[in-house]
């Protein structure tokens, strides 16, 4: 062999390793990675425009009084040079959903129906009725056994024992929820159970902004429906 | 007279044959596989500010997917639970957990938790999510097995082509409407024909034209 055949040789095989080895570090489709995805026309994926839960620094929070301070001042500083007033602080997340004004209510959520809105009737005391809005029936049961499944079950388990997968793991809740097959919720008006979803209850937070308003009364005629299903049907 | 080219370059023209097409069908097949979204976008697994893992919650714990992402039926985006959501079992479980604190510190000063975004379609692609769930589409047709993720990660390339891979043949990944949220129900094991279900109330006829997406 002589010695050009021999650099050729090598030449060709490290030409070979790089595209190997190239190929390699860019890795195969489907490899994870933190890396986030390649955005070719950034402005047209990512338009001048808010959608739901997007970040706007236009805003800030109501939480954050130190960065709008601080940037009030720079904006104060810059004003007095005769400058534009510098990007805001971005430490401070402000979101692109803004809350309604305190005091204000958005047309059509008066929400002035105590009886569907708060579970009381004509006498300002928990009402064992429907509202006259709701109507008692199969799909109504089957809604509410599928929205208790989702929404009760993880604390209150599928049968109402207080006994969920959340309140066994992890050490377990420091207040375990109560069974419905006790005398004092069987007692219970049915607006109560409503009230307790709407409202919350001891250790238990309010379900209002997870569950409609009319998913929350098909869950309390489940939970009602539950009770009844152990007292041999009737209380 | 010399030659003008010396009698190595009388290999030139068979290099250009043998090479050019090499290099070609390198430089297609180089665009085909690493330019394709199933490349630059399926796999993307984010770091989030807290460790959540949809594999203890979803998986072992079985809770359904709508108890956080609750907006899922009822708009078109799925919402990122709000940090009551975590409290609502957190605030009796785990209470010290140091991987919370960031939790207890957003409910408390009622800042946001920066989670990073892991799904996110170009802004001039419409997409609700309402249809495709009244449609019977699972969520785990586009989001994988959220429920064996311990770091969530984009399962699918979530590309044009891939969507309508689905637009046109949609049966393949319909279910009833009550296995939504079911990630074990698997179509190729259970018989079912969408076309004979009497609880389906939409035409199996997604939209396969441009403004059906880009409006």
């Amino acid at each position: 062999m002589t010695r050009t055949t021999a650099t050729r040789c090598l030449k060709g095989s490290l030409l070979g390793a790089a595209v190997i080895a190239g190929g390699l570090l860019a890795g195969c489709q489907g490899n994870r990675s933190d890396e986030p995805p390649v955005h070719l026309l950034h402005n047209m994926d990512f338009q001048a425009r808010f959608d739901a839960q997007e970040k706007n620094d236009f805003f800030y929070d109501v939480d954050c009084p130190e960065e709008a301070a601080a940037d009030d001042a720079a904006a104060e500083e810059a004003a007095e040079h005769g400058e534009h007033a510098p990007h805001r602080t971005k430490t401070c997340y402000g979101r692109a959903m803004r809350e309604p004004v305190a005091g204000t209510v958005a047309r059509g959520h008066l929400k002035d129906d105590d009886h569907l809105y708060r579970g009381r009737g004509a006498d300002d005391r928990l009402a064992d009725t429907l509202p006259v809005q709701i109507e008692l029936n199969a799909a109504l049961l089957a809604r509410g056994e599928e929205r208790y499944n989702i929404y009760c079950q993880p604390c209150h388990d599928y049968s109402g024992n207080g006994e969920g997968v959340a309140t066994q793991r992890g050490g377990g809740f420091k207040v375990q929820p109560p069974s419905y097959h006790i005398d004092r919720l069987r007692a219970m008006p049915l607006g109560y159970f409503f009230k307790v979803i709407t409202d919350g209850q001891g250790t238990m937070l309010s379900y209002a902004s997870q569950i409609p308003v009319e998913d929350r009364w098909a869950i309390a005629v489940w939970v009602r429906t539950l009770q009844v299903s152990r007292t041999k049907g009737g209380k | 007279m010399p030659a003008i080219f010396p009698r190595w370059t009388n290999n030139i023209p068979l290099a250009i044959a043998i090479l050019a097409p090499i290099f070609g069908a390198g430089l297609v097949g180089g665009v085909w596989y690493y330019f394709s979204p199933k490349f630059t976008d399926a796999g993307y697994r984010p770091i989030q500010p807290v460790a959540f893992s949809h594999k203890l919650h979803a998986g072992d714990m079985g809770m359904d997917c709508r108890y956080c992402h609750n907006t899922v039926e009822r708009a078109a985006h799925a919402a990122i639970p709000p940090t009551q959501t975590c409290m609502n079992c957190h605030s009796q479980v785990k209470t010290d957990s140091p991987k919370l604190a960031p939790i207890r510190e957003s409910y408390e000063s009622g800042k946001s938790v920066p989670w990073i975004r892991v799904h996110q379609l170009p802004d001039y692609a419409f997409f609700d999510h309402r249809p495709h769930l009244a449609a019977g589409v699972g969520c785990v047709s586009c989001h994988g097995r959220i429920d064996q993720m311990t770091v969530v990660q984009m399962d699918q390339p979530l590309s044009m082509s891939w969507c309508l891979d689905c637009h046109r043949n949609p049966e393949p990944n319909l279910r009833p409407l009550d296995q939504i949220t079911n990630m074990g129900w698997d179509p190729a094991t259970e018989d079912y024909d969408p076309k004979a279900d009497p609880a389906r109330k939409r035409a199996l006829t997604p939209p396969e034209h441009c403004s059906g997406c880009h409006r």
